[in-house]
């Protein structure tokens, strides 16, 4: 094979690529081709542009898959939390539901509080176990939609329920007719799907669901939830069912007729695909992936409900409505109500966009895009920082002090300028053997030591 | 002032910041290689450097002097 070496090209403007890069904006994902995968011997082509154009959207469990991870949240909590949610996701519905527990005073306390703030958006749904006897408390709540815990895999039908397949498929089909009966739509969460026999109890239940779904008014259409239990799911094509994303959806769509419309995927974190599963199923023709706030969720937690506002503004290229303001509002309050979010946490961790090597934040203090993901000034209020250790290097303590000072453009401090901030870093580390990092406090204490002047204008400003 | 004047005087500074003495010193030396110069001396160099001759040096400039004889020449254009 020759290989064709192409030639440097030069250029008098450097290419920063502001089609993908637009810094006002999350990075775009632009999808130049479809995706193609082998499903039954057949090779199937998805669309991305065509999922672009499907009604995609994000639903919420933060108060039931996230309250399964934590001490129950407060009913204030609770409402202020949907409040948040609903402000979070605009007007245009991005956060379309959310789902509440139903089963202490407290739950639907939370649930009529919540719908009362009169929020379009996120619609309020419920969450209740396979049982004939819940009905009652969805039909006394009002609620139109809820979930129903069906689990699909032989290790929950016989380990779990003690059942056999058939005595899980008539109960399941049983509480589905019992929802319709009491004019609820059921949302039938397919919990295990991911270790389930799809051919011999997946197929089958969903097909028998899509049959009898054709003899009741379009409203209440069964809707499936991908229950991606164990987070077992994998994105990637070639993959075997059941863990293929790709084929779990397609088996939906193309084989048991499932409208994009009714599928949303739930997913957790155990291997750490959680985010990508998600956005994977978005790709592949589930409208919904359901989400919780900072991935609180059973165990390893779901999809971020934050990552997914942030996959959807990359994706559509617009802010279609989100306030991302509100991100740091909500994280803010999570910390406020005792609430751990780890430092490097992506968007809101405390130090998601602080740099700590000497040689990046030399990087920032030239051009901050070199170093930060998109303007987090503009869409989260929380300018890039570096954290100040003996690896800092002049150009981050120069970067610190300037952003301290609030000194930009000609008006900075050159390195030159900050020495003795500097040799006093140093100092704590090579001469007082420290091991932790600066603090902000200890710094402010030498700016206004050693910049006296520039310590009382910033102040006096 | 000529440049033994200026040689001098960056002599001394340098054997303040980088706590050698002055004999140790040569016009051929690098700051980094030679004598030892860490990160935040090389900054510290230029601040010294800049007391001693009440001089404001541009700082892209001044951080690219990598040796003793460039610094005299380069802060001997300073004073002219």
């Amino acid at each position: 094979m020759t290989i064709e070496v192409k030639p440097l090209e030069e250029v008098s403007e450097p290419n920063t690529l502001d089609d993908m890069f637009d810094y006002s904006r999350p990075p775009r994902i632009v999808y130049e081709s479809p995706i193609y995968e082998e499903i039954n011997g057949e090779i199937v082509k998805f669309d991305p542009q065509e999922a672009l154009k499907r009604d995609l959207v994000i639903t919420d469990t933060t108060f039931r898959d996230g309250q399964q991870a934590r001490p129950p949240y407060t009913v204030e909590q609770q409402v202020k939390l949907f409040d948040m949610m609903a402000k979070m996701g605009g007007p245009n519905g991005v956060i379309r539901q959310t789902e509440f527990f139903l089963y202490t005073a407290n739950d639907r306390r939370a649930l009529d509080e919540c719908r009362a703030l009169g929020h379009k958006y996120p619609e309020v749904t419920s969450w209740i176990r396979a049982d004939k006897g819940d009905f009652r408390l969805v039909k006394e709540a009002g609620v139109k939609e809820t979930g129903l815990l069906t689990p699909s895999s032989d290790y929950h039908i016989f380990y779990k329920l003690k059942k056999d397949r058939k005595k899980a498929f008539d109960d399941y089909i049983e509480i589905v007719e019992a929802a319709w009966e009491a004019g609820i739509r059921p949302r039938v969460h397919l919990e295990d799907v991911t270790r389930a026999d799809i051919d011999g109890f997946v197929k089958p239940y969903v097909g028998e669901l899509v049959r009898l779904s054709e003899q009741v008014s379009p409203d209440l259409h069964v809707k499936i939830r991908l229950c991606d239990t164990m987070g077992f799911g994998v994105p990637s094509p070639g993959v075997a069912l059941p863990r293929s994303i790709p084929k779990l959806v397609h088996t939906m769509t193309h084989e048991l007729g499932m409208p994009h419309e009714c599928l949303e995927w739930h997913g957790h974190n155990d291997f750490h695909k959680v985010h990508v599963n998600g956005a994977t199923a978005w790709m592949y023709g589930c409208n919904a992936v359901n989400t919780t706030l900072f991935g609180f969720g059973e165990r390893t937690g779901n999809p971020p409900l934050e990552g997914a506002l942030i996959e959807y503004i990359s994706l559509h290229g617009d802010l279609c409505g989100i306030d991302t303001m509100m991100i740091q509002e909500m994280a803010e309050y999570m910390r406020s109500i005792g609430v751990e979010i780890a430092p490097n946490y992506p968007f809101v961790g405390r130090d998601f966009n602080t740099t700590r090597a000497g040689i990046h934040a030399g990087g920032l203090r030239s051009d901050e895009r070199i170093y930060n993901i998109f303007d987090t000034t503009e869409l989260f209020g929380r300018p890039p920082r570096v954290s100040i250790t003996d690896k800092s290097g002049v150009d981050g303590i120069a970067l610190w002090v300037n952003t301290y000072l609030g000194l930009e453009g000609d008006k900075r401090l050159s390195k030159i300028k900050v020495h003795k901030v500097a040799r006093w870093v140093m100092d704590q580390y090579e001469v007082h053997s420290r091991m932790s990092a600066i603090t902000d406090e200890e710094l402010a204490q030498q700016v206004q030591e050693h910049l006296p002047d520039h310590f009382a204008n910033r102040n006096a400003n | 002032m000529n440049r033994d004047d200026v040689k001098a005087r960056v002599y001394k500074v340098i054997a303040q910041v980088l706590k050698i003495e002055e004999s140790q010193i040569e016009e051929t030396n690098s700051f980094t290689t030679d004598l030892g110069a860490e990160s935040v001396q090389s900054v510290e160099l230029m601040a010294g450097f800049e007391e001693e001759f009440d001089i404001e040096m541009e700082e892209d400039e001044a951080l690219e002097v990598q040796d003793v004889a460039g610094a005299i020449d380069f802060i001997g254009r300073y004073l002219d």
